[in-house]
């Protein structure tokens, strides 16, 4: 008993520290949602209010969107990738540390890059596709309705998918060789490997990773900020960015906070699925 | 031992709070970046002559500067003084996040009307104008030879400038380069004029009546978007801004776009080889023009250390001389207008739309309204729909906010 109260006495700076930066905010926009800009309490009008706004609905389903989209094809391209680079061949070395390129650029350089190689006018996609006759006119990718969620979602892609690549190497790299030999001396086929030997044996990586791409995705401000800004009316609005338009280009923080709320709640189930997950793990893989 | 680390973590995030406070009169200064040089020698003559109080000058940069400025205000650690454009003084008045400044302002009739009227709020002053501007438009003299129009008689009505639009975009270039992407401000400044002009607008000057789908408005609208919608503006128009139109003028793709007085000088630097002429935006037949004026305010934050050394460095700033100066465009006070500096003829043009400058309205949610505005001519550009359905829809949502 007095071991252990000497323990808490040990972390309490710490957990100062943490509650000044974590439990302080949060309960801080939690008292924001239900008061107005003079403080007064308003009961559930600002939920009432930005749940009425026109956008708040169309961020909903774009988000839904830009999750799935988003974690499908990092998840799907990065495992391939980490079997391709789990094989032996020459100038592995460079390729492992080339794909990592991506994902080591910072957000923003990777955003403003990218609006520029998409424009219109000047982007040389476009000039890549026109010039060799592939298409006739120059393509709005960020400016056609159609075009410019998949665009967003490719782009987060390609930023993402070397983490899941690195991380589920990782994991097959850990995966002794006397499995596959067995598997080889049964005759298995490099596919039947993969799906019988690889895949069972990362997937507690592949899991845990989804769940914290699910998590980032759904926090994700940058790329689709700092090129779109949600628009063209509203198309790659996703609710991340409407809380941080609403709070810091509306100035209705009152609004945002009753906004953040609500998607925390939404992330907070995440988050335990994802605990809970990592939890488990070192159970079932013995 | 125990309460040693609780002590020292105490200590420790004490003296993290005190970093960044400033000292007894000591003034701290945020100005964008292009006042950088200006500031300095007004800054230097200053201290000279009150050597009680010094000036700690601050460099901010205009990208992502709302947001800044707004965390400073909210975070109770703000500077002494900001530069701020007028039209976000009104909502740092309402949420009490600003000083009002009536005691400074000492001749009030020195300065051009609208632009105390944008930082006026509640009968009180909240911020002291130091610079003004409006748009018109810019051509290039050599494309309108080509098109064989003439280019010492631009266009004055609209039916003239769709008319030069199509000549020019018939002789190879995009005639009239409107905007319809980037932040909301870059089309509030280029499409509200026409509506107003027309006898429209986004919603009444007092705040109380939508306008936007009046039919005035409505024809403004049509107006606006038909320069993309017939082809006679870039197809990157729905992710262009004003920065983006004025690299395709500079790069003689574009013939006419609006834009400020600080784009000429840019593309007189980058592209000597354009003859650039400057027209007084067109208005409707028998109309008058009209713009939005813009512009630069100083506040100064409520939870400003030394708000009295503080107002004393704005009056100085704000006598004629020393604003004329500061301005990288023009000054807010008619008589700092006559200094030389003023006088270059290619500024005329833009001297002459400033009486038709109107303050943007200061509606507490006009962000939101802009934004609702916004999104309708994004619609309408991106053919989801028609300029009246389009229209009424940002209506209804601007009605919610009113």
């Amino acid at each position: 008993m007095q071991k252990q109260s000497t323990g808490y006495l040990f972390v309490l700076p710490a957990l100062m520290v943490l509650g000044m930066l974590i439990a302080y905010p949060i309960a801080y926009t939690g008292l924001l949602s239900v008061t107005d800009n003079q403080g007064n309490y308003v009961g559930l009008e600002n939920f009432s209010r930005i749940l009425a706004a026109r956008a708040t609905p169309t961020a909903f389903w774009n988000t839904l969107w830009w999750v799935v989209g988003s974690i499908v094809f990092q998840v799907v391209l990065g495992v391939l990738t980490a079997i391709l680079l789990n094989q032996n061949f020459r100038g592995r070395a460079l390729v492992r540390s080339v794909t990592l390129v991506p994902w080591v650029v910072p957000g923003i350089v990777a955003a403003t890059t990218w609006a520029w190689m998409l424009h219109t006018e000047f982007g040389i996609v476009n000039y890549m596709l026109t010039a060799p006759g592939i298409i006739d006119e120059p393509v709005g990718w960020l400016t056609n309705g159609s075009t410019v969620m998949p665009m967003m979602i490719a782009i987060n892609v390609w930023k993402m998918f070397p983490f899941v690549a690195i991380m589920v190497l990782a994991g097959l790299q850990s995966i002794p060789n006397d499995l596959y030999e067995a598997a080889r001396i049964d005759g298995a086929s490099f596919w039947e490997e993969v799906w019988y030997v690889m895949l069972p044996q990362v997937r507690s990586v592949i899991v845990a990773v989804t769940l914290l791409l699910v998590i980032w995705a759904l926090n994700h401000i940058t790329i689709i900020y700092a090129i779109t800004h949600g628009g063209p009316a509203n198309r790659t609005l996703i609710t991340p960015i409407q809380i941080f338009r609403t709070a810091f280009e509306s100035v209705q923080f009152n609004q945002a906070a009753a906004l953040s709320v609500m998607f925390f709640a939404v992330a907070i189930v995440v988050v335990f699925i994802y605990i809970r997950t990592l939890a488990s793990t070192p159970g079932e893989a013995q | 031992m125990n309460k040693t680390v609780a002590r020292s973590a105490l200590a420790v995030s004490l003296l993290a709070l005190s970093v960044g406070v400033a000292t007894a009169g000591e003034v701290v200064w945020w100005t964008p970046n292009f006042n950088e040089a200006r500031a300095r020698e007004l800054v230097d003559t200053f201290q000279a002559a009150n050597p009680g109080i010094t000036i700690n000058l601050q460099i901010t940069t205009t990208d992502g500067l709302p947001q800044r400025v707004l965390t400073a205000l909210q975070s109770g650690a703000a500077p002494d003084i900001i530069d701020v454009q007028h039209g976000w003084v009104n909502g740092y008045a309402q949420n009490n996040l600003v000083l009002p400044l009536d005691d400074i302002l000492t001749d009030r009739e020195d300065y051009v009307p609208a632009a105390l009227d944008y930082v006026t709020w509640n009968d009180q002053l909240w911020a002291i104008p130091y610079r003004i501007e409006s748009l018109a438009v810019i051509y290039n003299k050599g494309h309108f030879t080509e098109a064989g129009l003439d280019p010492e008689n631009p266009p004055q009505t609209w039916e003239e400038l769709v008319a030069a639009a199509e000549a020019l975009s018939a002789a190879g270039h995009a005639g009239f380069a409107i905007t319809g992407g980037g932040e909301v401000g870059n089309t509030i400044f280029r499409a509200l004029p026409f509506m107003w002009m027309n006898g429209g607008g986004i919603i009444s000057e007092d705040g109380t009546e939508v306008l936007v789908n009046t039919p005035e408005s409505i024809e403004a609208v049509q107006f606006y978007t038909d320069f993309y919608a017939k082809g006679l503006s870039p197809s990157s128009t729905l992710e262009n801004d004003g920065t983006a139109n004025r690299r395709l003028f500079i790069a003689e793709a574009v013939s006419m776009y609006q834009a400020g007085q600080f784009d000429v000088g840019s593309i007189q630097a980058e592209n000597p080889n354009i003859d650039i002429g400057v027209m007084v935006m067109p208005h409707p037949e028998g109309q008058d023009t009209a713009a939005v004026l813009g512009g630069w305010s100083f506040v100064i934050p409520t939870d400003a250390r030394n708000p009295e050394e503080a107002k004393t460095f704005i009056s100085f700033l704000a006598e004629a001389e020393n604003q004329g100066m500061l301005t990288d465009t023009f000054p807010a006070r008619l008589s700092a207008m006559d200094l030389p500096r003023f006088d270059d003829p290619i500024l005329q043009v833009y001297k002459q739309m400033l009486p038709f400058g109107r303050p943007a309205p200061t509606h507490p949610n006009w962000v939101q309204i802009s934004q609702a505005f916004f999104d309708g001519v994004q619609r309408i550009l991106l053919g989801d729909e028609d300029v009246q359905t389009a229209m009424d829809g940002a209506a209804a949502e601007i009605e919610a906010l009113l």
